[in-house]
């Protein structure tokens, strides 16, 4: 589909376009996921909370007073999510000093509250597929050290002896099997959000 | 924009000026977004995969096979043991208290769902009579379970009531037992799931019983 300029969005919102605002919806949709999983530390459900959040407050915002520049339409939609992710984080920290002991007792490890119940379990499942598939150790072992232990490409190579090519080619193959196993399983085709607002 | 830079953004290693610009190139380029996300959602599926063990990422092949002789081996001395422990000690008319799901009735039946809720503090309540226990998580079909049944004094010690061994999760993310709540006292209880034959750290759910 033909990306939709900012500033003729913004005008089809604020003429009652419905059209316009799933448009809106496809068009940023993806690019608020890649900013708050950054901001929002691995809690899945919290990010797909945020996304759809953001969402409203810019086509509320479209629908009645309108930005200052409507060409700058990305621009204001990516500040909106700094700013409710931002407020969430603190919301959070607030609630931290108010805990009830024998809660904290009972769930004694916050971490696991956060990693395993609003983790993105369809990545997780598709990690297992894909390093059930890998037929080389070696290449399972990359992805340990790539994506987990954090180690510079050129460390690895050298302490794994691959060549800089023979590094990149496993790693687009492996990433290229894990798109497509989201694929496959249906996991990539989300439409929550169009149907919400 | 490059792959190169899709890497510096998703380790982190972009200063936040860049980060920032990077972001609002996403926003407005979906398709390229989308690319960004996959990214991402590897990067965090290899660490979530990786929270209990890395086992996974350094097994050579050739161990896999041993592993699965040694864990259906696991699996059959369970088995071996739980019979010969049912068959001479326990009476049969005795219900037991903690069990597996095997009848479409206790499908049916009332049932309780166990999952840790991001901000939720309050421990779910176990009702009366027989109740299908559904626990949420991350489990592998190819592997079968512990579940230990705890009750938590208040003196912080732990009481091991009962354990499940072999149980096989329902889907991928549930794992399912029956529990006779008439036959527990009232208290706090946890349930603790552990992948049998692998070091990963146990998922522990907790509830109570009024």
């Amino acid at each position: 589909m033909d990306f939709v300029p900012g500033g003729e969005l913004s005008r089809r919102i604020r003429e009652g376009d419905v059209s316009a605002e799933s448009e809106l919806i496809r068009q940023f949709e993806p690019g608020l996921r890649v900013l708050l999983r950054r901001r929002t530390g691995g809690d899945y459900g919290l990010l797909q909370d945020l996304v759809q959040e953001t969402l409203l407050v810019v086509i509320q915002r479209l629908r009645g007073a309108g930005i200052d520049d409507p060409q700058k339409l990305a621009a204001f939609a990516a500040q909106t999510a700094r700013n409710l992710a931002i407020a969430s984080l603190r919301k959070a920290e607030r609630q931290k000093t108010d805990v009830d002991s024998d809660a904290t007792d009972r769930n004694a490890d916050p971490k696991q509250n956060v990693d395993g119940h609003a983790a993105d379990l369809e990545a997780a499942l598709a990690v297992r597929a894909l390093l059930r598939e890998l037929p080389q150790a070696r290449d399972r072992l990359m992805l340990k050290r790539f994506y987990l232990d954090e180690h510079d490409k050129d460390i690895i190579c050298q302490e794994m002896d691959l060549t800089e090519a023979a590094f990149n080619q496993a790693l687009s193959r492996a990433r290229r099997r894990f798109r497509q196993i989201l694929e496959e399983r249906g996991f990539s085709k989300r439409d929550l959000l169009s149907s919400g607002l | 924009m490059n792959q190169e830079l899709i890497e510096r953004f998703v380790a982190g290693r972009l200063n936040e000026a860049e980060a920032e610009a990077f972001e609002e190139y996403c926003l407005a380029n979906p398709e390229f977004a989308r690319q960004v996300e996959y990214e991402q959602r590897l990067k965090a599926g290899i660490a979530q995969v990786a929270r209990g063990s890395t086992a996974e990422f350094v097994r050579s092949n050739h161990h896999t096979a041993r592993w699965n002789f040694a864990a259906a081996a696991g699996i059959l001395l369970s088995l071996l043991a739980m019979y010969y422990a049912w068959s001479h000690y326990v009476p049969h008319a005795v219900k037991p208290l903690m069990a597996a799901v095997t009848t479409d009735e206790q499908r049916d039946g009332a049932s309780l769902r166990l999952a840790l809720v991001r901000g939720n503090e309050a421990a779910p309540a176990l009702q009366k009579g027989l109740t299908r226990v559904e626990i949420v998580g991350l489990f592998d079909l190819g592997f079968h379970y512990s579940v230990t049944l705890d009750r938590l004094e208040k003196n912080k010690k732990v009481d091991t009531i009962a354990t499940l061994y072999s149980q096989h999760p329902s889907s991928p993310v549930t794992l399912e037992v029956m529990i006779d709540s008439d036959r527990l006292q009232p208290g706090t209880y946890s349930l603790r799931v552990r992948r049998q034959a692998s070091d990963e750290e146990p998922l522990d759910f907790g509830f109570v019983k009024f």
